[in-house]
C-alpha cells in the first residue's frame, strides 16, 4: 500500500466520510476538526520561549503576558469550532455546461444561528486551489457559494467531497469539516471549433420527423408590414378598400436540419463526432431553426427551444455511458 | 360575513363535486384571488362540471369554448367583419367575452388559437382593428388540458404556463365518492337546479376581503425564503419567478379567507403551493422528480422557526 | 508589492509603535532613532501607497542595526543586545511586511519584545501598556484574517477576545507550577540593570543613588514603628579604606548573631526589591532567623543573591549592645589607615586625642568640632582634590553623607578610636494609607560606627551634626533648596503626596501578588486554601483541573445555541423542544397549525391545549399586532404545557 493510499484510507477513517450524503448535511460537533494552523504552531513556539524567559528570568509579568496570549489563542479555538458548528448543507444548482469550462456547482449553507459566521472557505478537499473567496453568513439566513470545477471529460460529473474551512478569528486555529454533497453536473461535449456549416436539409428529404406541421396552412390575418413578402398580402380586403393586411401561414418560414451520426465523415472518431453534433445543435438553436438529432440508438425528432437543445446535448453527454439516470 | 359566503361556496360545490373538496378550494381560491386556472386530467373525471359549477356558484356569465386543431384566433376573440351598409370593419366579439370562459381542452388548437386565448387573458382586453375591446369584469378562464402524452395535442409552452395562477389535478374520485356519484342524481340536472349564490355586490365585496386578508413580516420572510430555495436549490431547473411570488401570495390570502383566517399562515402557503408553482417549477434534469415531489422538496427546503 | 491593506498596515504599526516605545529608554540612542524613521517610513508607505523599498536596502539596513549593536555592547549575545536586534529587526520587518504572513511574523515579534521590556520595569503602567499591546496586536490579527470591520469595531472585538483569555490566564498565572529561576546559567547581564547600594563606596556613590526615588524596600510593622532616630537599616559595613575608596574587610559569617538581643523589639516583614546582592536590609540588629546568615560586623545575609523581590519576616533588637568583646584583629582593622593621606584630618584627629582625657571623649570632641566648622550637606557637593577627606573638611566644606561618615571615621582612626563606615538606609516613610514604610533610594545613608572599650561598637551619624533634620525628616527636609530633588519626593504639596501615598499602596499590592508571586507565595496562597504544603504534582493537577473547568465552560458557550431574542420564538421553541423530548419532534418546515393538527392525530389527549397553543402562536406570529395579554396568556400557557 503505497502512502498515498495509506493517507487517503486513514483520512476516511478519520473523517468519517463515504460517498456522497442525503441532504441536508448537518456539521455536528463530531464532524468538525480543529487543529492550530501553522501560524498556530508558530505562536505557540513563541509562546513556549516567552514562558522559559519568564522563569529564567523571574518576569511575573512575563508570566502574565504569556498566560494572556495562551488564553486568547485557546479562545480561538473555541471561536472557531462555533464558527462551524451546527451549519446545514444541502446541495445547490449545477446547470450543465460544455467541456472544458468549469462546471458551476451551487453549495447552499444554512446558518440556523442568531449569531453570524465569519471567515469560511470551501473548496475541493483534493484542490485546494479551487477555494472561494472568504465569505460570511448572516444570522438566520441561507447563502450560495459556487464552486467551479474543471471539467475534461463528458458526461456525468460527481461533486468531489469539499472542505469548509475557517481560520476566524486570529488565524491561529484551522477548523474544518469534510462533507459531499450528492450532486453532479451534466458535461456536453466541447463543440468542435472549426466544424463545417450546419447540414441543411431540405422538407422534401426530410423524412420521419416531418408530420405535424404544414406549411401552407393559413393561421389568420395580422397588421400589414413593409417587410412582408407581396405574395402574403391579403389582396382582396385592400381591393375592398380595407386596409393592408398580411395572410399568416402556420410553419412559414421554417427550415429544419436532421443532425445525424450516420452522415458525419467515416473516419471520424467517437468524440470527433460528438463534438461536431455539439456545435451543429448549438448554432441550429442559435440560428432558430428545427433540428432533429439522430444517434446510434436515439432519434429526437425535430423541434426548438431550450429543452430540446438540453435532451440533443445530454444525449450527446451520455452517449455510450450506461443509463445512470433511472439509478440516480 | 365574506368568510360565511366562502364557507358556503365550498359546502355546495362539494355537494356536486364528489370527493374533491380540495380541489374545489383550490379553484374557488383561483376565481378569490381573481387568477386562472388550467384543470390537467384525463377526460371524464368532471373538469367541466367544476367550471359549470363556479359559474353557477358565483352567479357569473358563462361561455364554454371548444378547442380544436381547425379553431382560429378569430373563432375565440371574434372576427371583423365589413359592413357593406356602414362602408366600415364591424366587430363581432368572440365567445371569449363571457365572465367565466371554461376553455375546454386548450391543448387541441394550434399554438396560434392558444395564444389568442392567452392574450386575452393576460391583457383582459381584445385588440381588433386597431381598436381595444374591454373584457367583462370580472374575468376568468378555466382551462382544461388533457396530459400532454396524448398524441395530437400541443401542450401549452412553458412560458404560457406561467399566466395561470394555478394548475390542478382532479384525479379518480374514490371509491365511496364514486359509488354516491353512480347511484345518486344525474350531476347537469343538479347543475341546472343549482341557484346562484352570490348576489351581485357579493362577489365584489368577497374579492375586497381577499385582499384585506394580513400578511405580516414573518410571512413575506417565509415566501422570500421558499422563492430563494426554487432558485438556488439543486432540483429546480427553473425558480420561481417575482409574478410566481405575487401569485403565491395572493392564492394564499385567497386561501386563508376561505379558512376563516384574517391572516395567511406559513400553511396556508405551503396548501397553495402544489398548485401555484407545480406547473411553474422545472426539476432539474440532474434530478427529475414529478411536479409533486418536487413542490414538496421546495417545502421541505424551508425552515420555520421554532 | 504592498500587499496589506493600508488598515493592516496600520494595526502593525500601532502595534510595533506600542511595543517599541518602552524600549526607547533602553535602547542605544541611534537604534531608537533609526526604529522610529523606519517605523515613520512605513507609515507613509501603507497611507500614501508608496511601494515597499528595495530588498538590497533592506539589507544594508539591517547590516547597519546589526553594526550598531555590535559596536554598542560588543556582542550579540545577552539581553541587552538580544533586544536590540529584536528591536531593529522588527522595525525591518515591517519595512518588508507585504503579505499576511509577513504581518504574522511581526505580531509575533511584537510578543516576544512585549516580554522583553519587562526586564527593565514591571510597574502597572508598563503592565497598562503591556495589555493594551496585545488588544493591538489582536486587532491586527483580526485585520489580517480579513475582517473590514471598522476600526473601532475591531478594536472592541479585539479587547473582547482579551477579556475572553483572562480566565485561563488567571488559572495559569495563579495554579502554573513556578520554578525558582533561572533555569540555566544566566547571561552575566541578567541583573545589572537592579540599582542600590553597592560593596564600596566613594565620595558621590550615594549622592548619585539619592537622586533616585526608586523604592528599595518597604517594611511593614506588626505594632508600633521606631522613632525615626533609630530607623538605620544596615547595609554593607565599610572597614577598608585606601584614601578614596571604602571597601568592606574580610568578614565570617554564622547561622547565629554575635549578640544577644536585648531591650524592644520590633517585629515587621522586610519586602525587599530584587538587588542582585546577598545583604538585607535589616533593622540593627535583627535576632536569629532561620535560613539567614548574620556576619560578625552585624550585617544579615542571604545565602543567595536577592534576584527577585523578597519578602522576609523578621524581630530587630536595636538597644542590644554589641561588640564589647570584639576581636583585636577586627579592632585592629578599624584603625588602618592609608600612610600619607589626608594629613590635615589626622592631624586633626590627633589632636583630639592629646585634648581628650579618655577614648570616650573623643567622638563627642570631633562631632564639636565638626559642627564648627560649618560644613554643608548638599546634594552636590563642590568636586574634591586627591586627598578628598581634607578637601572636604578644610575647603570645600560641602558634602552628603558618604563625606561625612569618611571623614569622621578617618578622624576618629587618626584619634585612635577604632571606627568604621556603614551603608544602609535610613529613615522610610510612612505610608497613611496601608500603613507600610516606604524606603527609596534616596534613603540611601552612610553612618559611622565607633568601638568604645566597654560599650561596644557604638553608631554615631556627623551628619546629623550637620542636619539634624536629615535624621529626622529624610532628605528633602534636610537639603536647603530641594528644587533638584525628584517630583515625587518634594515635602510641600500636600496633594501630590496623598496621591503617592495611594499610588504606593497601590504599587505594593502589585509588587506583593503581582510581580512577588513566587513559588513562595504560590505555596503560601495555596495552602491558605487548604491545600497543605503543595507540591508540583498537586500544582499541575490543580492546574488541569482549573484549565478543564474554564474550557468546559467555554465548550459550553460554544455548543449553547443561542435562541432568538423574539419572547414569542424562544416560547415556541421551549413547546417544541418539550414535544421534541417526549419524541413528537416538528419537522423544520411544519408550521404551528399543521403540527398542532398532526399531533391531535397521533395524541388526542393533547389535542385541546396544542390546538389552542398552536392558534395563539400562529395568530401572534403572523397575524395583525396583537395586545400585550394576548402574548402573556401565550408564554404563560407554554411554561404550564408540559407534556409526558
Amino acid at each position: 500500500m503505497s502512502l498515498a493510499q495509506f493517507r487517503a484510507r486513514f483520512q476516511r477513517w478519520l473523517f468519517r466520510v463515504g460517498g456522497p450524503e442525503p441532504a441536508p448535511i448537518r456539521l455536528g460537533q463530531r464532524r468538525i476538526f480543529v487543529l492550530p494552523s501553522r501560524f498556530g504552531l508558530a505562536l505557540g513556539i513563541t509562546l513556549l520561549a516567552m514562558l522559559l524567559a519568564s522563569i529564567n528570568y523571574t518576569l511575573s509579568l512575563g508570566f502574565a503576558l504569556t498566560f494572556l496570549i495562551g488564553g486568547v489563542a485557546w479562545i480561538s479555538i473555541h471561536h472557531a469550532f462555533r464558527n462551524l458548528v451546527d451549519l446545514a448543507i444541502t446541495p445547490g444548482r449545477s446547470d450543465a455546461v460544455f467541456c472544458g469550462s468549469p462546471a458551476r456547482f451551487g453549495i447552499l449553507l444554512h446558518n440556523a444561528a442568531h449569531r453570524s459566521r465569519l471567515g469560511l472557505v470551501l473548496f475541493p478537499t483534493q484542490a485546494p486551489t479551487l477555494r472561494t473567496h472568504p465569505f460570511d453568513l448572516s444570522p438566520e439566513s441561507t447563502a450560495t457559494q459556487e464552486i467551479a470545477i474543471p471539467t475534461a471529460t463528458r458526461g456525468w460529473l460527481t461533486l468531489p467531497r469539499l472542505t469548509l474551512e475557517t481560520r476566524h478569528p486570529l488565524g491561529l486555529i484551522r477548523a474544518w469539516s469534510l462533507f459531499q454533497p450528492d450532486q453532479r453536473c451534466l458535461v456536453y461535449p466541447a463543440p468542435e471549433a472549426d466544424a463545417p456549416p450546419l447540414p441543411l436539409g431540405d422538407d422534401s428529404r426530410s423524412g420521419a420527423g416531418a408530420q405535424g406541421r404544414g406549411r401552407d396552412d393559413f393561421a389568420g390575418l395580422r397588421h400589414h408590414q413593409p417587410a412582408d413578402s407581396p405574395r402574403h398580402v391579403a389582396w382582396k380586403a385592400v381591393a375592398r378598400g380595407g386596409p393592408w393586411r398580411t395572410k399568416e401561414f402556420a410553419g412559414a418560414g421554417s427550415r429544419r436540419a436532421w443532425l445525424d451520426w450516420q452522415q458525419l465523415p467515416a473516419g471520424l472518431g467517437v468524440e470527433a463526432r460528438l463534438s461536431r453534433l455539439a456545435r451543429w445543435i448549438v448554432d441550429a438553436d442559435a440560428s432558430g431553426i428545427d433540428y432533429g438529432l439522430r444517434l446510434p440508438g436515439v432519434e429526437l425528432r425535430p423541434a426548438h427551444g431550450a429543452p430540446h437543445r438540453h435532451a440533443c446535448l445530454t444525449a450527446l453527454a451520455l452517449f455510450g455511458a450506461p443509463d445512470e439516470r433511472s439509478a440516480s | 360575513m365574506p368568510i360565511h359566503i366562502a364557507r358556503r361556496l365550498t359546502e355546495v360545490a362539494s355537494r356536486i363535486i364528489l370527493g374533491k373538496e380540495r380541489a374545489v378550494r383550490l379553484a374557488l381560491a383561483c376565481v378569490l384571488a381573481r387568477g386562472h386556472l388550467l384543470i390537467e386530467d384525463i377526460p371524464g373525471v368532471g373538469k367541466t362540471t367544476l367550471a359549470h359549477v363556479l359559474a353557477r356558484l358565483l352567479g357569473l356569465q358563462f361561455q364554454r369554448i371548444q378547442f380544436t386543431s381547425d379553431m382560429l384566433p378569430a373563432d375565440i376573440v371574434g372576427v371583423s367583419v365589413f359592413d357593406q351598409r356602414e362602408g366600415a370593419f364591424r366587430f363581432h366579439p368572440g365567445p371569449v367575452f363571457a365572465q367565466l370562459v371554461l376553455a375546454d381542452e386548450i391543448n387541441r388548437a394550434t399554438p396560434k388559437a392558444q395564444s389568442a386565448l392567452l392574450e386575452a387573458m393576460e391583457e383582459r382586453q381584445v385588440s381588433a382593428e386597431g381598436t381595444t375591446w374591454p373584457l367583462p369584469e370580472p374575468f376568468f378562464v378555466i382551462a382544461t388540458q388533457n396530459p400532454s402524452d396524448q398524441i395530437g395535442t400541443f401542450p401549452l409552452p412553458e412560458s404560457q404556463l406561467d399566466r395561470f395562477l394555478m394548475r390542478l389535478s382532479l384525479g379518480y374520485p374514490d371509491r365511496a365518492a364514486e359509488r354516491a356519484l353512480l347511484a345518486g342524481e344525474d350531476r347537469r340536472e343538479m347543475l341546472a337546479r343549482l341557484p346562484a349564490e352570490l348576489q351581485p355586490g357579493e362577489l365584489d365585496a368577497l374579492f375586497a376581503a381577499t385582499r384585506a386578508v394580513h400578511v405580516g413580516p414573518r410571512l413575506l420572510d417565509y415566501v422570500q425564503n421558499l422563492l430563494a430555495a426554487s432558485r438556488d436549490g439543486a432540483n429546480f431547473a427553473l425558480g420561481l419567478s417575482p409574478r410566481a411570488g405575487l401569485a403565491l401570495l395572493a392564492a394564499a390570502r385567497a386561501w386563508a379567507l376561505l379558512h376563516g383566517r384574517d391572516h395567511v399562515q406559513p400553511e396556508d402557503v405551503q396548501a397553495v403551493l402544489p398548485a401555484v408553482a407545480g406547473h411553474r417549477l422545472r426539476a432539474a434534469e440532474e434530478m427529475p422528480l414529478p411536479p409533486d415531489r418536487l413542490v414538496r422538496r421546495l417545502i421541505e427546503a424551508v425552515a420555520l422557526p421554532g | 508589492m504592498n500587499g496589506l491593506r493600508p488598515d493592516q498596515a496600520g494595526w502593525l504599526l500601532a502595534g510595533a509603535a506600542i511595543t517599541l516605545a518602552p524600549h526607547t529608554a533602553h535602547l542605544p540612542p541611534a537604534l531608537s532613532a533609526i526604529c522610529a524613521l523606519l517605523l515613520v517610513w512605513r507609515g507613509l508607505i501603507a497611507h500614501r501607497g508608496w511601494r515597499l523599498p528595495h530588498r538590497g536596502l533592506l539589507m544594508a539596513l539591517a547590516a547597519g542595526v546589526v553594526a550598531l549593536v555590535l559596536m554598542t555592547f560588543h556582542q550579540f549575545f545577552g539581553k541587552e543586545p538580544g533586544i536590540a536586534l529584536l528591536a531593529g529587526l522588527l522595525s525591518l520587518k515591517l519595512l518588508e511586511t507585504g503579505s499576511v504572513r509577513d504581518g504574522r511574523a511581526v505580531v509575533l515579534l511584537c510578543f516576544f519584545l512585549q516580554l522583553g521590556q519587562f526586564f527593565y520595569q514591571q510597574n502597572m503602567a508598563i503592565a497598562a501598556l503591556a495589555l493594551l499591546g496585545v488588544i493591538v496586536a489582536i486587532a491586527s490579527l483580526l485585520a489580517l484574517e480579513g475582517s473590514t470591520a471598522p476600526p473601532q469595531a475591531r478594536a472592541r472585538e479585539a479587547a473582547k477576545l482579551a477579556l475572553q483569555g483572562m480566565p485561563l490566564m488567571l488559572v495559569l498565572f495563579v495554579l502554573f507550577p513556578r520554578i525558582q529561576g533561572p533555569l540555566w546559567g544566566l547571561p552575566d547581564d541578567a541583573y545589572n540593570s537592579v540599582g542600590g547600594l553597592s560593596d564600596s563606596m566613594a565620595p558621590g556613590d550615594l549622592a548619585r543613588l539619592s537622586e533616585s526615588g526608586a523604592i528599595a524596600f518597604r517594611v511593614s510593622f506588626e505594632g508600633d514603628p521606631p522613632p525615626p532616630a533609630e530607623r538605620y537599616w544596615r547595609g554593607p559595613v565599610l572597614t577598608r579604606f585606601d584614601g578614596h575608596t571604602w571597601r568592606p574587610d574580610r568578614v565570617q559569617d554564622g547561622a547565629h548573631p554575635a549578640y544577644r538581643p536585648q531591650g524592644m523589639a520590633y517585629p515587621y516583614v522586610l519586602t525587599l526589591e530584587a538587588h542582585n546582592r546577598h545583604w538585607l536590609l535589616a533593622l540593627d540588629f535583627p535576632g536569629a532567623t532561620p535560613g539567614l546568615r548574620f556576619t560578625d560586623d552585624y550585617q544579615l545575609l542571604s545565602p543567595d543573591a536577592v534576584q527577585s523581590r523578597r519578602r522576609i519576616a523578621l524581630v530587630s533588637y536595636p538597644h542590644t549592645p554589641v561588640g564589647r568583646d570584639e576581636s583585636s584583629l577586627n579592632l585592629r582593622a578599624a584603625l588602618q589607615l592609608p600612610s600619607g593621606a589626608n594629613p590635615r584630618t589626622v592631624e586633626l584627629g590627633q589632636r583630639l586625642r592629646a585634648a581628650a582625657k579618655s577614648p570616650d571623649e573623643i567622638p563627642p570632641l570631633a562631632i564639636a568640632h565638626f559642627r564648627a566648622s560649618r560644613l554643608s550637606y548638599t546634594l552636590e557637593p563642590a568636586p574634591l582634590g586627591r586627598d578628598d577627606v581634607d578637601n572636604f573638611l578644610f575647603d570645600t566644606r560641602q558634602g552628603f553623607c558618604e563625606h561625612f561618615a569618611a571623614a569622621f571615621v578617618v578622624t576618629l582612626r587618626a584619634a585612635g578610636v577604632p571606627a568604621r563606615v556603614v551603608t544602609g538606609y535610613q529613615g522610610g516613610e510612612p505610608n497613611p494609607v496601608d500603613g507600610t514604610f516606604v524606603v527609596r533610594q534616596s534613603d540611601a545613608h552612610a553612618w559611622a560606627e565607633v568601638w568604645l572599650a566597654g560599650r561596644g561598637w557604638i553608631r554615631i551619624d556627623p551628619t546629623a551634626a550637620s542636619a539634624p533634620q536629615r535624621i529626622e525628616k529624610g532628605l528633602a527636609a534636610a537639603l536647603p533648596d530641594s528644587t533638584h530633588l525628584p517630583l515625587m519626593l518634594r515635602t510641600d504639596l500636600a496633594w501630590l503626596r496623598g496621591l503617592r501615598n495611594r499610588l504606593d499602596a497601590l504599587n505594593n499590592s502589585w509588587n506583593q501578588w503581582v510581580l512577588g508571586y513566587n513559588p513562595a507565595r504560590q505555596r503560601e496562597l495555596l495552602s491558605g486554601f487548604g491545600f497543605g504544603e503543595p507540591d508540583w504534582q498537586t500544582l499541575t493537577a490543580l492546574m488541569s483541573a482549573g484549565c478543564a473547568l474554564v474550557m468546559g465552560g467555554l465548550t459550553v458557550w460554544a455548543l449553547r445555541r443561542r435562541t432568538s431574542a423574539d419572547a414569542i420564538d424562544r416560547s415556541w421553541a421551549l413547546l417544541c423542544r418539550r414535544l421534541a423530548a417526549i419524541g413528537l419532534p416538528r419537522a423544520d418546515w411544519e408550521g404551528p397549525l399543521d403540527y398542532a393538527a398532526r399531533l391531535a392525530r397521533q395524541r388526542p389527549d393533547l389535542a385541546e391545549p396544542l390546538n389552542r397553543i398552536a392558534t395563539d402562536y400562529a395568530r401572534l406570529r403572523y397575524g395583525p399586532a396583537a395586545d400585550t395579554t394576548q402574548q402573556q396568556r401565550f408564554h404563560q400557557s407554554i411554561k404550564n404545557f408540559r407534556p409526558r
